[in-house]
């Protein structure tokens, strides 16, 4: 449907008579599947017979949201309810009639269920006092889950509806299980989420389904404390590593974990100073070891920091207590680290880009017009922008209108 | 009545010297869809059914072919996609959910046929017709925060919130919702690079800032946007290809073509990249022989690519199309019949 990154075969492959037959068949497979499982549903057969027939069809189909949904239906009005340890909280829908009942033939599902469910009870410890129902327990089922979910991630990573019913399945382990347990569960979702992000690094899903895990392993419901420092710990880790340099989403992560996490330290106004320093080296030095200072990740970074100084009103800020002329002075060290910056880089446009930005910025906070050596520089750098960026000359074009009229 | 597609069909490589819309392959392509009952992709792509009506209609009026499809039997489709609820699921026995409900409210706006909803739909006679459906939507906001879930199971996203404004907008229904709210969120998941993340704290994508734009735009509040930033965060998608890509140093794809462009046009700088080079990597995209337009040239087409590579061409200015909406996604005709002129 939205296919990405499929070739087009170069030819219409001409196919046997066999492989049409073959494709009707499993057509007809997979269509009687699917009433077999509308019918159970609508009969309201909550069961782990049509649980397992669910998970096969999911396995072909991972997009096929309404089964998901019938999924979260048999686990709520059906199997967590008649689990060994289930309490009065799960709700019946008014209408329905109690038609659960486990039929023989699903002896086979349900012990393989719980099977899966027994090898991960190895590294996690069951509550001491619950005994196994028919279904096993509430805790075995959404591991049961959860097992079942990972190796569908692994080969769709990009699949709404895998990620947003995992959450899903956690929120009922709070929900229905005692903090502690839950706890453990969320804290393996932050080792799988950061094996996610080691094979995807970019993942969008990824990176927000570990902002996810770690509010959740930072709530009072589960007991927890703040993780800024980890979690910044983790973006450094991840900057360093392989194409560190290119990856926005970690870049992102860390503008916005600063704030809090120097909030936290409770760093005084010597700190804080320090600390920003310390952002820029990590950033420029980046730039210049990393092949040149070509990557826009890193420049978008520079930029959240550079703002955080210019246009520190209503954002983040890193140095809150900085004078005007702290600030001033600051931005003047910048722009004549950029100038360094093009000694080699002279093809680099971010360069130019940013000098001009921070020139005009340093303007603003001065509340004066550019003087005539400012505007000349400017309009110098503008040049090379248009040689080295053609794409974008309708951007410089409004540039150079709005240098004249200052 | 239905339009979904299966796999791309083949077609030779070799591009033609000079590239042209291949406006009658598309045509084809689109009405072709709905016949490929014989492919097991068909069958597969059942929970996209509604949507990629929406796409494959939005396509045909925008290149000036609104008749190729039935309009009877789209609106015949539409209705039997309705729940108990109000909201629409994908396909007939699907769950009802956002996307597929704003996909039916625009087909039925896009063919005229929004009253059938007071005829035919779902619903008693005070609450029934556009009513049950802008109740189904209005139901899906997050009172505290103003956000919107995609359906009954909670999960949330910015892109939900523009549907629900879109949608009850085109209902005639936005006071339903607290709009106010809203906008308070959208602002909330605003980052330093004048972007938007599908909540506060998230990244910047572009189709989340798309979303975003045209759900302020909806609200009257476009002024709420750092137009400077996010204008040269947007120009910088455009690769030397000519494609954009939807975040830094990710790969080029058509799909984006619409939501980098349209939110350019949102904010007046879609003069910021180069559109005689995105309108050439979009045409380099398509299936010239059997119609249809892919991701990036050379990969199996798709109605999803088809329908943004011609509304990003509409918004480009191509020659012969109809003009598109940049907010709505849909031809500016229709969106000025159903709001007005200066909507
Ligand atoms: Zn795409």
């Amino acid at each position: 449907m939205a296919s990405h990154g499929i070739p087009r075969p170069a030819t219409t492959a001409h196919r046997t008579e066999q492989q049409l037959q073959e494709e009707q068949l499993q057509i007809q497979e997979y269509r009687d599947l699917e009433d077999l499982i509308r019918t159970k549903i609508a009969e309201r057969q909550y069961t782990l017979e049509v649980l397992q027939l669910t998970s096969k069809l999911l396995k072909k189909n991972p997009e096929y949201y309404t089964i998901w949904n019938d999924r979260r239906r048999l686990l709520i009005y059906g199997l967590f309810s008649e689990s060994s340890d289930s309490s009065s909280s799960s709700k019946e829908p008014s209408s329905s009639s109690p038609t659960v009942t486990t039929s023989t033939s699903s002896e086979g599902v349900s012990s393989s269920a719980v099977s899966t469910a027994e090898n991960l009870t190895t590294t996690l410890h069951d509550p001491p006092s619950r005994n196994r129902g028919k279904s096993g327990t509430i805790l075995d089922l959404i591991k049961g889950e959860l097992e079942f979910l990972f190796p569908i991630m692994i080969k769709f990573p990009k699949c709404y509806w895998l990620w947003n019913y995992r959450l899903w399945i956690l929120q009922q382990a709070n929900e229905r299980l005692d903090p502690d347990i839950a706890r453990d569960l969320w804290n393996r979702e932050l080792i799988l989420v950061g094996k996610m992000l080691v094979k995807d690094s970019r993942n969008f899903h990824g990176w927000g389904y570990r902002r996810m895990v770690v509010t959740q392993l930072e709530s009072q419901e589960l007991h927890g404390k703040s993780m800024v420092e980890s979690e910044f710990e983790y973006t450094t880790k991840v900057i360093h590593g392989l194409n560190g340099l290119s990856n926005f989403s970690a870049w992102h992560r860390r503008s916005k974990l600063i704030p809090t996490l120097l909030d936290q330290r409770g760093a005084d106004d010597a700190t804080r100073q320090q600390f920003l320093e310390d952002e820029f080296d990590l950033i420029i030095s980046a730039m210049y070891t990393d092949s040149y200072p070509y990557a826009q990740s890193a420049w978008f970074y520079y930029q959240f920091l550079m703002t955080t100084v210019t246009d520190y009103v209503g954002h983040a800020t890193i140095t809150p207590n900085w004078t005007q002329e702290d600030r001033v002075v600051f931005v003047t060290r910048q722009l004549a680290v950029l100038g360094d910056m093009l000694d080699g880089a002279e093809d680099c446009k971010w360069v130019y880009d940013a000098l001009i930005e921070y020139t005009l910025a340093l303007c603003q906070m001065e509340e004066r017009e550019p003087l005539p050596d400012e505007k000349t520089d400017c309009q110098s750098w503008l040049m090379e922008l248009r040689k080295l960026d053609h794409l974008r000359s309708g951007r410089w074009d409004d540039l150079e209108i709005s240098l004249e009229k200052r | 009545m239905s339009l979904v597609s299966g796999p791309g069909r083949a077609a030779s490589s070799a591009l033609p010297d000079e590239i042209q819309l291949a406006i009658e392959p598309h045509v084809k392509y689109i009405q072709s869809l709905d016949s490929r009952r014989n492919e097991l992709e068909y069958w597969l792509t059942e929970h996209l059914r509604l949507s990629g009506l929406y796409w494959g209609l939005t396509a045909l009026h925008l290149l000036g072919r609104p008749d190729a499809l039935s309009r009877d039997e789209t609106i015949e489709f539409i209705l039997s996609c309705q729940n108990e609820n109000g909201g629409f699921g994908a396909a007939p026995g699907h769950d009802a959910h956002l996307l597929s409900t704003l996909s039916a409210v625009q087909v039925l706006a896009t063919v005229d046929a929004l009253d059938e909803l007071d005829e035919r739909g779902k619903g008693d006679k005070e609450g029934g017709g556009k009513l049950a459906v802008g109740k189904y939507i209005a139901n899906l906001q997050n009172r505290e925060t103003g956000t919107f879930a995609g359906d009954e199971w909670g999960e949330e996203d910015t892109r939900f919130l523009y549907a629900s404004l879109n949608a009850l907008s085109l209902l005639l229904l936005l006071h339903l919702v607290n709009v106010n709210k809203a906008v308070d969120y959208v602002v909330s998941c605003a980052n330093f690079d004048g972007g938007y993340g599908v909540s506060p704290g998230a990244e910047s994508h572009s189709g989340q800032i798309f979303a975003c734009l045209a759900a302020l735009n909806i609200a009257g509040r476009i002024d709420l946007v750092n137009v400077d930033k996010l204008g040269r965060w947007l120009s910088e998608r455009q690769v030397d290809g000519g494609g954009l890509n939807g975040r830094p140093e990710k790969l080029e794809d058509v799909c984006y073509s619409w939501w980098v462009a349209s939110s350019l046009t949102m904010i007046g700088k879609l003069h910021w990249i180069d559109g005689g080079k995105l309108t050439e990597f979009i045409l380099k995209c398509q299936d010239t022989k059997q119609g249809g337009i892919a991701d990036r040239p050379g990969d199996m087409v798709d109605v999803f690519h088809t329908h943004f590579g011609i509304a990003g061409l509409s918004l480009l200015g191509y020659p012969g199309l109809e003009e598109v909406d940049a907010v709505y996604c849909m031809p500016k005709k229709v969106i000025e019949r159903v709001l007005g002129p200066n909507k």
